[in-house]
């Protein structure tokens, strides 16, 4: 078979474990001697602790231990906020890993309890007795600014966790300057569950002979829950092992680090044998981030020809009631520097308040931030197009940045590193007939039928990132990735990377690249990662930054491979390195084909070292450390046709179909699977999902019964379609593509309901756009007229 | 949340005042009580068993009356907890005359937390509209007696 297998659709190897239900989870595993932990969690979402009583707990039927604050306090340092965002008066609150003396939202731990079996430690969480004195509780992060509620934190004046601005250009004088059209939106960014299908489960085994701790976790990042574990429990890096099994979704929420795993170590360290945890559902829901959650008040404004002179708004981000690890850059870095989309806009002021309310906290919810400003930038484009009388679609057109290979500054200061905007906006229009549809609508609205298109470009920012760039922002971390690639004697080929696929499938991407770049079949070749102990250090997998930093750094060691077996070959061929020449896994002198080293016997040669060059190491294996000297921004075009009822509220989305370019595809199957996924994603906080909680603090979406997300029945056929625009900087061109469906899709779609709805004076619609609130928005809409 | 009802007793309302004021027949009346004890000060320390959607438990707490105008009105000061939550309530419980009868206005606020909140959320309005309707049934049928 061909070994050229880059750009191929080949199936995913992990598919056949995944599907059959032979992947092993967490909480699919078992050691001997282990016990059981539960946490028991504050029913209220403000309240202090009047009394705590956990004697009865500890008499129950197999109960080992039952802590309580007290405990872990002294043992355990509290939960690291890990982005220390600059120039934002950022205020970190303590985050315990139990409460002490306060519970801030529901599900704050209070104690925690371990037993025999998870049953025997969940029925004793009964009988724990806690007298709590309730306080006024504030949900909504604008209102958490006006002083609602009762003080969150003593040490944080009017609960803001920080006020970060973006500005580039003169917003102000653009807004000003005469003639100007703006348009102004009230959006609300609606809270959203990430839901993955496992829930967040520990493992910890502690060797008290050696101070050995293995933590078994799902998580994205293993090695980051290596380094804030050690942090957190004092347990020396070298000593504490890091295994992310098979990890069954995580979209953001899994890149957290959460008390309740630390804590399953605490339990398994003071009571010396394996401990295990493992959320419930509704345990999850509440416990485990959120997404999303802004106030946002924005305007655009521009001339009345329709180009877009300049954008400014405020947000109000909501963190929840403490700063989880990454939660300070997401609605700033990720969303504040993307306001200027794919567009030349040259003047950008935003005002982003992060404020702490009694609420589960808010951290990364795939796409993380990026939702967030391109919604709103698409949204406001809209409006104005509508303002001025012009079509979307051609409003884009007049403002998209012309094609670009390598770099472009926008105000709010990044260098886009490629694009072809205008390239996607055409593919997409011309494959959904754009002025076709529009005469279809005109038709139909002519029957008195509600058809409604809504199309966006898009630019994302992703492949994070630059560690320099990284310790600007404040990011606790760097952002590199690394790759060990070892060929055996039989030249088969183990890969050792520091990112953490869970879904993504990058055990076949990463394949087809070592097969690609090296001639290997690509079935010889295993992609290890998730244990600390055995994959070198990497910063995990989130930002759509595993193929776009840890494929970089795979290729890079690929080709110090390639190089090492240059030399080798031709020692062997008695020949000049310069003269030798390399095709499809087949190292030859030019023109001398015939008489080739394969890899396969150059692994072989490499590890018996009977015949090496002088000075070359024994051995076939590299290593690589690779840092990107910039982000990788894909982009791409989506429409979304629909009908609505304008009597019953009802949504068909009849077509979605979308254009991306992430550059050359390793493997487009992956690719449309990943765009699918995105897109359906970005439809669920369009039109079901939203986290409600009541005004004292409670969860009132607190299961799957009344937290809807999408279902396959509802769905379209969505049709995939692409471009190719390499980046200039990634040695293999490729950029990322887990987020982009998601960043795009939620505003394609409402702004194709608002589109089906303008001839009945609806301009908004509130997300998710249930049945009820499109009748509503009718409704209104008809009192105005 | 809010909870509100109107019910109308064919009694003079001295008589249907006696009635609310009887811990017997209360404990009797209302659905699910296992327990009513007096604390003192028309402080009672309650147990009951409820079922809110498939939330089905108990809880403990107290019931206190307050403000007491005889035989006008009263509050009703509600604490309960259990392992599925809490239940907090406070009505406002006003007897007017209605010719020969009397009418009992209840208006209360509740707030639940806990899992009954996060599961239940759909039903709590309308189960506890519903034991309130039945409690004051039984009241009703216990004026007969």
């Amino acid at each position: 078979m061909s070994s050229r297998t880059f750009g191929s659709a080949i199936r995913r190897r992990e598919d056949p474990r995944l599907l059959t239900g032979l992947g092993t989870y967490t909480d699919d595993l078992s050691l001997p001697n282990m016990a059981h932990a539960a946490m028991l969690r504050s029913p209220h979402a403000h309240a202090t602790i009047v009394s705590l009583d956990t004697s009865k707990a500890a008499k129950a039927p197999g109960v080992l231990a039952v802590y309580t604050g007290k405990d872990t306090a002294p043992a355990l340092k509290p939960m690291p906020c890990a982005w220390l965002l600059p120039n934002a008066g950022l205020n970190i609150a303590e985050y315990p890993l139990v409460a002490l003396d306060t519970v801030r939202y529901v599900g704050d731990i209070v104690a925690v309890v371990v037993a025999q079996t998870p049953y025997q430690a969940y029925d004793a969480l009964d009988l724990i007795e806690v007298k709590y004195k309730t306080l006024p509780a504030v949900v909504d992060p604008e209102k958490s600014a006006k002083g609602t509620g009762a003080p969150i934190h003593a040490s944080v004046p009017g609960n803001q966790a920080f006020k970060w601005t973006v500005a580039g250009g003169d917003a102000d004088a653009a807004f000003a300057a005469p003639g100007a059209v703006v348009v102004h939106d009230r959006i609300i960014q609606n809270r959203l569950i990430p839901t993955p299908m496992e829930t967040r489960s520990a493992l910890a085994q502690w060797t008290a002979a050696t101070g050995e701790l293995t933590l078994w976790n799902t998580t994205q990042n293993p090695h980051i829950v290596r380094f804030i574990g050690s942090l957190v429990m004092g347990v020396p890096e070298d000593k504490l092992r890091v295994v992310a099994p098979e990890v069954g979704g995580g979209f953001g929420a899994k890149i957290a680090q959460y008390p309740a795993d630390f804590l399953t170590c605490f339990c398994a360290m003071k009571l010396n044998r394996p401990v295990k945890w493992t959320e419930t559902r509704s345990e999850n829901y509440i416990a485990t981030t959120h997404g999303r959650d802004h106030v946002q008040d924005v305007a655009l404004c521009g001339t009345k020809d329709g180009k877009i002179t300049g954008v400014r708004g405020t947000v109000w981000a909501g963190m929840g009631a403490y700063l989880s690890t990454a939660a300070p850059g997401i609605p700033t870095i990720l969303h504040g520097l993307m306001l200027c989309g794919p567009y030349l806009i040259d003047n950008v002021k935003e005002d982003v308040y992060g404020l702490y309310t009694n609420t589960t906290p808010v951290e990364a919810y795939r796409g993380a931030g990026r939702p967030e400003a391109t919604y709103l930038l698409e949204r406001l484009i809209d409006r104005f197009a509508h303002a001025i009388g012009k079509d979307p679609a051609e409003v884009r057109r007049i403002n998209l940045i012309p094609k670009f290979d390598n770099g472009h500054n926008v105000a709010t200061g990044l260098t886009y590193d490629s694009g072809n905007y205008h390239g996607a906006l055409d593919k997409i229009m011309a494959h959904v007939d754009y002025a076709g549809l529009r005469k279809q609508q005109a038709e139909a609205r002519a029957k008195g039928r509600y058809m409604g298109i809504g199309i966006c470009t898009y630019v994302e920012v992703c492949g994070l990132g630059p560690s320099q760039v990284a310790g600007a922002i404040g990011f606790q971390g760097g952002l590199w990735e690394s790759a060990i690639v070892r060929f055996h004697p039989s030249g088969k080929v183990n890969v050792f990377i520091g990112t953490k696929p869970h879904g993504q499938g990058e055990e076949t991407t990463f394949a087809q690249i070592v097969s690609s770049e090296l001639g290997v079949d690509v079935n010889d070749v295993k992609v290890m990662h998730g244990d600390t102990d055995k994959t070198p250090m990497g910063w995990g997998t989130y930002g759509s930054r595993t193929t776009a930093v840890g494929g970089a750094a795979l290729a890079v060691a690929l080709r110090k491979i390639k190089d090492k077996a240059t030399a080798l070959a031709a020692h062997l061929l008695e020949a000049p390195v310069e003269d030798m020449d390399y095709a499809d896994g087949r190292f030859f002198v030019k023109g001398a084909p015939a008489k080739a080293k394969t890899i396969q016997d150059i692994a072989l040669m490499a590890n018996v070292a009977w015949n090496m060059p002088a000075g070359m190491e024994a051995g076939l294996e590299a290593s690589s450390f690779y840092d990107p000297p910039n982000f990788v921004y894909p982009f791409g075009a989506h429409v979304a046709v629909v009908d609505v009822d304008p009597a019953t509220g009802a949504i068909d989305l009849k077509r979605y179909a979308c254009v991306d370019d992430c550059g050359p595809q390793i493997n487009p199957m992956i690719v449309e699977g990943q765009v699918h996924g995105g897109v359906v994603q970005g439809l669920g906080q369009a039109l079901w999902e939203e986290a409600i909680y009541a005004d004292n603090g409670q969860l009132v979406t607190g299961t799957l019964m009344d937290y809807a997300i999408p279902r396959a029945d509802v769905l379209p056929e969505i049709e995939v379609l692409s471009t190719v625009t390499p980046s200039p900087h990634h040695p293999l061109g490729v950029k990322g593509i887990g987020e982009a469906g998601t960043i795009v899709s939620t505003c394609t779609m409402y702004n194709a309901v608002v589109d089906a709805l303008r001839p009945l004076g609806v301009d908004t619609v509130p997300m998710p756009m249930t049945p009820e609130r499109v009748w509503r928005a009718v409704q209104t809409a008809k009192k105005g007229a | 949340m809010t909870l509100d009802g109107s019910y109308r007793f064919p009694a003079p309302r001295a008589r249907v005042w006696a009635l609310l004021m009887d811990t017997t027949a209360i404990a009797s009346c209302v659905p699910g009580c296992e327990a009513l004890e007096p604390l003192g000060d028309d402080r009672y320390q309650a147990k009951l068993v409820a079922t809110v959607a498939a939330i089905s438990g108990s809880y403990e707490g107290t019931v206190a009356m307050a403000d007491k105008v005889e035989p006008e009105s009263y509050r009703l000061v509600i604490e309960g907890s259990g392992k599925h939550g809490f239940v907090n309530g406070e009505s406002r419980i006003a007897l007017r005359e209605d010719g020969d009868a009397t009418v009992v206005d209840v208006t209360g606020t509740m707030d639940v937390g806990g899992t009954i909140a996060r599961v239940g959320q759909r039903l709590i309005g309308s189960v506890s509209k519903m034991m309130l309707d039945r409690f004051f049934a039984c009241m009703a049928g216990k004026l007969g007696s």
